[in-house]
């Protein structure tokens, strides 16, 4: 499954992102791209101007096949909103998802230390090399599909749920709608006009 | 997933909703659809356009089941809907997404005993204004004063109450209240062009679509608003009219205006039963007490569990067209789920190994999922389904027989290592979890509020996750200062997991004191995805403890919490092995 | 079972305090003075105090 044959040999390539100057308006990136080659397992070191866009994710898929690396770590922002995005790129290049790692340069470090050029450029260095350190024990996994029931629960009949409720029933899905009140309505119900319109609210 | 159908009473399909049981019931109670300003009985329905379109019987108001006490109406019904011995029935139903869409409550102005509710007859809701001047409402729509039923002259309209209101810790907007009122002087405006009206407001806000337009008619039909919010309202004992006091910001006037009517413009509160979805399904709130949502732009609807979505106000204050948008993302996003017809669960799951295991059932009996079984004198075994990865099974084994996929041991101690290579002495050192503290300095990265850069961050999945051995090798490695930083106990991402962070804190405080290691050095904190002042805040406070650390005490808590030979040797060996 | 006076001290700001426990409650606990969570539960010393 992982197209490298020489996976049991950590070679680990890390791509700083500037994020235009989200990041590098901070941090020094030149400096903390020089201090990650100096990592252990590190083979190969590449700046971005923006690791997400396309150019940079080619760059990734490239340094994989050139550099025969087997682990990835992406030194940009955090991992809640780009992990997917990298972990699909590095799927795409032949590498076990879970070889990816990534260091919080932006969030955790450029946008909260504006103007602190070398404590936020030190930090970023601490950052990329807890995350040279972590990838480079990281292992393969295999994720557990498990089916999904096709049916829906909406909890709550006000104007949102019974909204929801008819949307996912025109889409053909079964759908189970609870509300504790006798009725549906909701608050909606007990409403005489409503903005902006002064039409009805029932 | 379990519901409980509650009992009716009445079978909705053979009713036919004739009425002939409402005449004889000679139950009277207030009817909460009216906001009881009319009655109902005891078998009603609660609206004309209800749905379902039947009757009902409320048990509580109900004589009773026996016909000698009463059971009127089941003698007057043709269909015999009537079924005193009806029972609440539990239905359970596999479910494979859920649309969360609880709504509100509405702010209840009792407490701001300033404006008089209850205490002043004349003194209502808009919620109370929305029946009274509804056609469908215990006035057939003709607009009266509650204390003679005549019509007022002249109404005042307060804004902004239970809104923007940090004194009663309602700090948030409610949104929808300054339109309504506006809405409400269009329609007296219609009514009876020759009422007052007045609004006393804070600001207006009218940012919607076709909002400005509204606000501009009212003002051209004659409504008076006022800047500024009074501070006390009287009643006249006889004409029962009512005296506001404000303070007309515009023209730093002191003003008063006898009115014969108040409304107060209420706003909206999280529902009630918020807590109580929020641990069924293990969602967190925002910290105006709204449901926190997965990313505040780009996953808006998705909840930070998979496969629940949020719609309507629960998630945060909208009017109805907000409210049907968010429901048709909401809708949308779970159809694509039902329609792939399958889910990935992340490889973080927690492995168990039979041959390190030495029986004990700890783990077992620290997972909140039950997702270990352990019999007494077997090896305990991960149900991979049902666990969640949180880790405090991981956290929790002392004798290194469980790997936590993806968040092993040795990847965190390696991180450790890593950030406290060079001068520890300098660095505050946290462990944060992925849901909350994590997203908390998240937030203060996106909301751009500065911090002091000692800090380096470690994330895990739960704070339940870290051991021991992880916090105390921070210490071996020189850091000054370290915090273990989690959800909040309402929060918490894999159901009550943070529990156990407190006993081995707990634990921690006491071994280190046993150490002659400062105690304070180890810091607990929780800290939820919207917290990202407090994520801020806190960093401020760790770096100025951390500079009262002292090089000698770094070097003391080095030396005095070196791991035990007999261990050290054992990992010597383990780490000889590995590489 | 009913509540017993346990001690507790903030790990932030030192404030120590005395507040009532009951058997097997599930409660977040933060210092009264400072709001820091970092409260150690001072076993032992209560009943001496109280």
């Amino acid at each position: 499954m992982v197209a490298n044959p020489t996976n049991d040999k950590i070679r680990v390539g890390v791509f700083v992102c500037d994020c235009g100057l989200n990041i590098a308006g901070a941090v020094d990136c030149a400096a903390v791209a020089e201090y990650a080659e100096t990592l252990p397992d590190v083979m190969c070191v590449v700046r971005n101007k923006y690791t997400c866009a396309d150019p940079g994710q080619n760059e990734i898929k490239n340094a994989i096949h050139q550099h025969q690396l087997t682990r990835v770590v992406v030194a940009s922002c955090t991992p809640r909103q780009h992990e997917p995005t990298f972990r699909q790129c590095v799927r795409e290049a032949g590498l076990n998802p879970y070889l990816l790692e990534m260091a919080n340069l932006r969030e955790h470090c450029s946008w909260v230390h504006p103007g602190e050029w070398d404590g936020a450029t030190a930090k970023a260095k601490d950052l990329v090399a807890s995350a040279v350190a972590r990838a480079r024990l990281l292992q393969p996994q295999e994720e557990l599909t498990v089916p999904v029931t096709k049916r829906a629960l909406v909890i709550g009949g006000g104007v949102a749920g019974i909204e929801a409720a008819i949307e996912l029933g025109d889409a053909g899905h079964q759908v189970v709608l609870v509300e504790k009140q006798p009725s549906i309505g909701g608050i909606m119900a007990q409403l005489d006009k409503t903005f902006p319109t002064m039409d009805c609210s029932i | 997933m379990k519901i409980r159908k509650k009992a009716r009473y009445v079978d909705p399909d053979l009713c036919n909703a004739c009425e002939e049981c409402v005449k004889v019931c000679p139950v009277v109670k207030p009817d909460e659809y009216q906001m009881g300003l009319s009655s109902r009985k005891a078998i009603y329905i609660p609206f004309p356009q209800a749905v379902p379109c039947s009757y009902i019987l409320n048990m509580d108001d109900c004589l009773g089941n026996n016909p000698i006490a009463c059971g009127k109406c089941a003698e007057v019904c043709d269909k015999q809907a009537i079924n005193y011995d009806d029972e609440d029935e539990i239905i359970t139903r596999e479910i494979g997404s859920i649309i969360v869409a609880i709504g509100l409550d509405v702010y209840d102005p009792t407490e701001m005993d300033e404006y008089g509710y209850t205490r002043f007859e004349n003194v209502i809701t808009s919620m109370e204004f929305e029946r009274l001047i509804c056609a469908g409402g215990p006035t057939a729509g003709h607009f009266v004063r509650p204390s003679d039923q005549q019509r007022p002259k002249r109404i005042g309209f307060i804004q902004c109450v239970g809104s923007r209101n940090p004194k009663i810790g309602r700090p948030y907007c409610s949104n929808i209240c300054c339109m309504n009122t506006i809405k409400d002087t269009l329609l007296l405006a219609d009514h009876y062009p020759d009422m007052e009206n007045v609004v006393f407001y804070q600001d207006i806000r009218s940012f919607g679509k076709s909002f400005e337009d509204m606000f501009q008619r009212s003002r051209e039909a004659g409504t008076r608003y006022i800047r500024g919010l009074p501070g006390d309202v009287r009643e006249d004992p006889n004409t029962r009219n009512l005296t506001v006091t404000v303070e007309n910001t515009t023209k730093g006037k002191l003003e008063h205006h006898e009115l014969d009517m108040l409304v107060l413009s209420v706003g909206v509160v999280p529902p009630k039963d918020l807590a109580k979805i929020s641990g069924m399904l293990t969602l967190s709130k925002t910290s105006d007490g709204f449901f926190m949502e997965s990313h505040p732009k780009l996953k808006p609807v998705d909840a930070p569990t998979r496969g629940v979505y949020f719609a309507g106000f629960c998630e945060s204050p909208k009017d109805i067209k907000d409210s049907v948008c968010q429901a048709g993302a909401a809708s949308s996003r779970s159809g694509a789920l039902l329609n792939a017809g399958q889910i990935q669960i992340e490889a973080i799951t927690s492995r168990i190994d039979e041959t390190a295991c030495k029986k004990c059932g700890l783990c077992a009996a620290v997972c909140p999922y039950g997702a270990i079984v352990w019999k007494k004198g077997e090896a305990a075994v991960v149900i991979e389904a049902a666990c969640a990865g949180c880790g405090a099974c991981g956290a929790t084994c002392l004798f290194g027989a469980i790997t936590m996929r993806h968040f092993t041991d040795d990847q965190l101690m390696a991180q450790v290592r890593a950030t406290l290579g060079e001068n520890p002495q300098d660095k505050v050192f946290c462990f944060a979890c992925n849901w909350c503290s994590y997203a908390g300095g998240d937030m203060a990265g996106i909301s751009r509020m500065k911090y002091p850069t000692t800090n380096r961050v470690v994330r895990t999945m739960c704070s339940a996750r870290v051991s021991e051995e992880m916090v105390l090798e921070a210490f071996r490695c020189g850091a000054p200062i370290v915090l273990v930083s989690g959800c909040h106990y309402a929060d918490c991402h894999y159901i009550n997991a943070n529990r156990q962070t407190v006993k081995r804190v707990q634990n921690l405080w006491n071994k280190l004191e046993k150490a002659g290691v400062r105690p304070e050095r180890l810091q607990l904190e929780w800290i939820s995805a919207a917290e990202g002042q407090k994520f801020a805040k806190v960093m401020y406070q760790l770096e100025e403890m951390r500079q009262a650390v002292t090089m000698e005490e770094i070097e003391h808590a080095r030396q005095a919490l070196k791991p035990k030979p007999k261990k050290a040797a054992k990992k010597k060996a383990e780490a000889a092995v590995a590489s | 079972m009913a509540a017993t006076k346990e001690t507790f001290r903030c790990m932030l700001c030192g404030h120590e305090y005395q507040e009532s426990v009951e058997k097997g409650e599930d409660k977040e606990r933060s210092c009264p003075k400072c709001r820091s969570n970092s409260i150690r539960h001072l076993k032992k010393k209560s009943s001496t105090k109280e």
